[in-house]
């Protein structure tokens, strides 16, 4: 890293205390619960943490089918692991950190390369239900579906590091910097500039097309 | 580094005056959209809850040891090479090898034993090994897979990994 991005205190003030992590205070309970045979508390991990794990793989740019593959193969690996995993209150950085070797063993193995920068990308059919059908479903005005693709297809052509960090950080609940440094192997100092910083290009995107 | 170049942002993109611009806000409105275009699929969500059966207490995990998609020098010329890996539990040690012919492998030290191929929650097949610890499967697995095995009374599990 240049100097550049050295942390700066006035970026970001608060930058292990995002939603996230509040709800997530109670991840080791879950997790030890989970290990005493609690399927719900399980699920509950599931449901709090496969949005970050979703986003880490998606951040990664993989092909749907090698997306899908790691996704399982984290959850799987996470299940096998469960009695073993040594600090459970950092499950969801386990799970980050995991997806991030997965994603960049699927990278390193030229056959299964495929990049998505198809600009077809947006308006593919997924298996599980259109987007195209969910966006309308969702969005009753016209002008701001059109408004939220709009803000997707500036984001999709971000730069790799900025669209990969944003992809991370908009997970949802919202994850906590030491996991988004888990899922990009980059200092937890450093994601609060950068965060700014890629937001701020974005910002500019938008405005230079005239959508905000 | 294009990149780096990309995040440090160049031209004096740093006086920049972000002023009252409301990144927060920004981020809550991306992160929506994701929600609308590039949502977790509920299917996913599913088999993730499912896998809750995949934790088993009485089984030692195997860890990867090699995998010759990382460790090793690729082969020149060879169009489709097959996948070495090696496995390891304590005195176990499993070697694999992954072609798109199917499955093959040893358990050392050599011995009869059972093992099931798993490919997530559901019900797996299974092979036998022969006197030398060898075993095969005419297809290889697909998607995410994990060996377990079976010697005597004990119970090894390879670490799931991707074909």
């Amino acid at each position: 890293m240049r100097a550049g991005v050295i942390p700066s205190a006035a970026y970001d003030v608060v930058p292990y205390t995002r939603g996230g992590t509040v709800e997530r205070r109670e991840v080791g309970a879950l997790v030890r619960s989970a290990v005493g045979g609690d399927a719900a508390a399980w699920k509950a991990i599931v449901e709090g943490l496969g949005p970050l794990v979703w986003s880490v793989v998606r951040a990664h740019r993989l092909s749907d089918a090698d997306a899908h593959e790691v996704y399982q193969t984290v959850w799987f690996r996470f299940a096998q692991h469960l009695g073993r995993i040594r600090e459970p209150d950092k499950a969801g950085s386990w799970l980050a950190s995991t997806a991030r070797h997965e994603c960049l063993k699927v990278h390193r193995n030229a056959r299964r390369l495929m990049l998505t920068d198809d600009p077809q990308l947006l308006d593919r059919v997924s298996e599980d239900g259109t987007p195209e059908q969910s966006l309308l479903e969702a969005e009753e005005a016209a002008a701001q579906s059109e408004r939220v693709r709009r803000l997707w297809q500036e984001f999709e052509e971000l730069g790799e590091r900025c669209r990969q960090l944003l992809r991370v950080l908009i997970a949802s609940p919202p994850p906590s910097y030491q996991e988004v440094s888990a899922a990009l192997d980059i200092a937890v100092g450093s994601i609060g500039p950068l965060r700014q910083r890629c937001l701020r290009r974005l910002r500019a995107r938008l405005e230079a097309r005239g959508t905000t | 580094m294009d990149d780096m170049d990309d995040m440090n942002g160049r031209n004096g993109e740093e006086t920049y005056d972000e002023g009252d611009f409301d990144t927060g806000l920004l981020e809550e409105e991306l992160r929506q959209a994701a929600a609308v275009l590039d949502p977790l699929p509920p299917a996913l969500l599913q088999i993730a809850v499912d896998a809750y059966a995949l934790h088993d207490l009485d089984a030692r995990v195997a860890e990867l040891t090699f995998d010759s998609l990382v460790d090793a020098i690729p082969v020149r010329g060879a169009a489709d090479p097959p996948r070495m890996l090696t496995f390891e539990a304590g005195e176990v040690t499993l070697d694999v090898e992954l072609t798109s012919q199917g499955l093959m492998g040893q358990v050392l030290p050599p011995g009869p034993a059972r093992v099931e191929v798993l490919g997530g929650p559901q019900p797996a097949a299974t092979l036998t090994t022969d006197d030398m610890g060898r075993f095969t499967a005419d297809t290889p697995p697909s998607g995410p897979f994990a060996l377990r095995l079976h010697t005597g009374a004990d119970v090894v599990v390879t670490e799931w990994l991707r074909t």
